[in-house]
């Protein structure tokens, strides 16, 4: 009976020393920005099978050390080798990439987001995203002179790919119209008015309505180019609108 | 072929009523499970962290599975005498080696089968895709799997079943790394050593060049004609090493 009890005592004891011991740990591991990220390249060299895989536990432990440290010690030094190494390990991996971008904008590094976001596109040129993104930075964080224009080039290129939604051309339009780049500008109304629906329509006209002279000579050889890249019909629609208040 | 059949029921019969088998399996379910789990703090990646881990799962399940069920089942028939008993009969040795290697691929097939639709199943009704992908990823890693059980089988007729176990794995991680290896070895332009790793290049299978777990994620497009030609591959490879393991059995004396 004695040495029954003695038993349960001994194991009881083993069992609160056990809980006692992991209770006593620290919650969690102190904030310690990881300063070694390992290579893509070893990975792809000596786990190609598995490269998405590990690329996935790389973007969770991405968006995990993003969070913990950017409401905490702001210091977010290894994210851009973390974000190329999950984007080279899983180069059509778009969230990765954005993800990425927008951390990197936190981390005061707008600079390696654009490149990021640049790689992406070689990457995926097929995803209208990337551009649209490209010209969205550069438009809200460049300072330069022309970044209208620059970031109208991006909105261009998006609104050429397949699938892209209608807005990025009547962007492009408006960036194309501020950067001084009317003739293209017009180009680009004509193309949204000529695809577009009621409301692409009513926005193509206002923002010709902005860049075009308003002598009616200046005007109708502004607008004489979208003879040539516009359907006939859309086009003699578009002038009507664009001539209503003129005299005949 | 008669004795052949009754081999490969009898060993499926056998290996898919192993207990240890059905806790391996539950546990791989369970893991892809655990993708859920992950994709809820991938913000938004549910599917694609599903798919990948889930594949991993599968993969690394069923390499479990291959090695450890292939490297004991020549050796449960020794242990218990049986071997005796069949070899009495006209039974060839060739014909209980293909019988034991085809009988455990039916087993593998019902195991991955499972593992496959309930990962389809969920990939599904969690991200709302119907990825053909994912089934074609886990038939390719059944495709690696057979060469694995095929390696083992053979370790399993010239040593204990541990250690053809533990080669059965040796020889599945070296099948994701030959191709590589080659390409560093050329790097250090040292003939012999090169020549080396051409040997062991061409003599473990080539895991590496018939893996589509990438395809399922988006990473990769595929052929079907690639797709046959990597099963043809791997299935001239098990031909080659049953083939060896038959001519090392036969020289065995019970």
């Amino acid at each position: 009976m004695l040495r029954r009890v003695v038993a349960i005592v001994v194991v009881v004891a083993c069992a609160a020393g056990v809980v006692a011991f992991q209770v006593s740990r620290p919650a969690r591991a102190p904030a310690n920005p990881r300063v070694f990220v390992p290579s893509p390249r070893f990975f792809l060299d000596f786990s190609p099978s598995f490269r998405t895989s590990i690329a996935d536990v790389y973007y969770l432990y991405m968006v995990q050390y993003y969070g913990e440290h950017v409401t905490g010690d702001g210091k977010l030094d290894s994210l851009p080798a973390m974000v190329r190494l999950v984007t080279e390990l899983s180069p059509h991996f778009t969230r990765a990439y954005l993800f990425g971008a927008f951390a990197l904008m936190d981390a005061q590094q707008p600079g390696v987001s654009y490149e990021i976001l640049k790689h992406g596109f070689e990457a995926n040129p097929g995803n209208w995203r990337f551009p649209a993104y490209l010209g969205f930075f550069v438009y809200a964080f460049a300072s330069n002179k022309d970044k209208d224009r620059i970031a109208a080039d991006w909105y261009t290129k998006a609104a050429a790919i397949p699938e892209s939604p209608a807005y990025l051309q009547r962007l492009a339009a408006v960036l194309l119209g501020k950067g001084g780049e009317t003739g293209k500008a017009i180009q680009m109304w004509g193309q949204v008015y000529a695809a577009g629906d009621k409301f692409s329509r009513e926005k193509a006209v206002a923002g010709l309505e902005r860049i075009l002279p308003t002598s009616k000579q200046a005007r109708m050889k502004a607008v004489a180019p979208l003879y040539d890249t516009m359907p006939r019909q859309e086009f003699e629609a578009l002038t009507a609108e664009l001539f209503k208040g003129y005299a005949p | 072929m008669k004795q052949l059949l009754a081999i490969t029921i009898n060993t499926f019969k056998e290996t898919i009523r192993d207990r240890v088998l059905a806790v391996i399996v539950v546990f791989a379910l369970l893991m892809i499970a655990g993708g859920l789990w992950l994709g809820s703090i991938s913000l938004g990646e549910q599917g694609r962290m599903i798919k990948d881990f889930g594949l991993v799962a599968v993969s690394g399940f069923g390499l479990i599975v291959a090695v450890f069920v292939a490297a004991s089942l020549v050796h449960k028939e020794v242990e218990k005498r049986t071997v005796f008993v069949l070899f009495s009969k006209p039974v060839s040795r060739a014909a209980f080696i293909a019988g034991k290697f085809i009988g455990l691929c039916g087993t593998m097939a019902v195991v991955l089968a499972g593992m496959g639709l309930f990962l389809f199943a969920l990939v599904w009704i969690v991200a709302g895709e119907a990825s053909g992908m994912v089934l074609l990823a886990v038939l390719m890693i059944y495709v690696q799997l057979l060469a694995v059980v095929a390696v083992t089988i053979f370790f399993s007729t010239m040593g204990s079943a541990i250690l053809a176990a533990v080669l059965g794995i040796c020889v599945f991680v070296a099948g994701q790394l030959s191709h590589n290896v080659l390409a560093l070895t050329r790097l250090g332009k040292n003939p012999l050593t090169e020549a080396l790793s051409w040997v062991v290049y061409v003599i473990v299978p080539n895991f590496s060049a018939v893996d589509v777990k990438a395809g399922a994620v988006g990473e990769q497009t595929l052929a079907w004609g690639q797709i046959g030609l990597w099963t043809a591959y791997i299935l001239a490879y098990v031909v080659v090493v049953l083939a060896l393991a038959a001519l090392v059995f036969r020289r065995k004396e019970f």
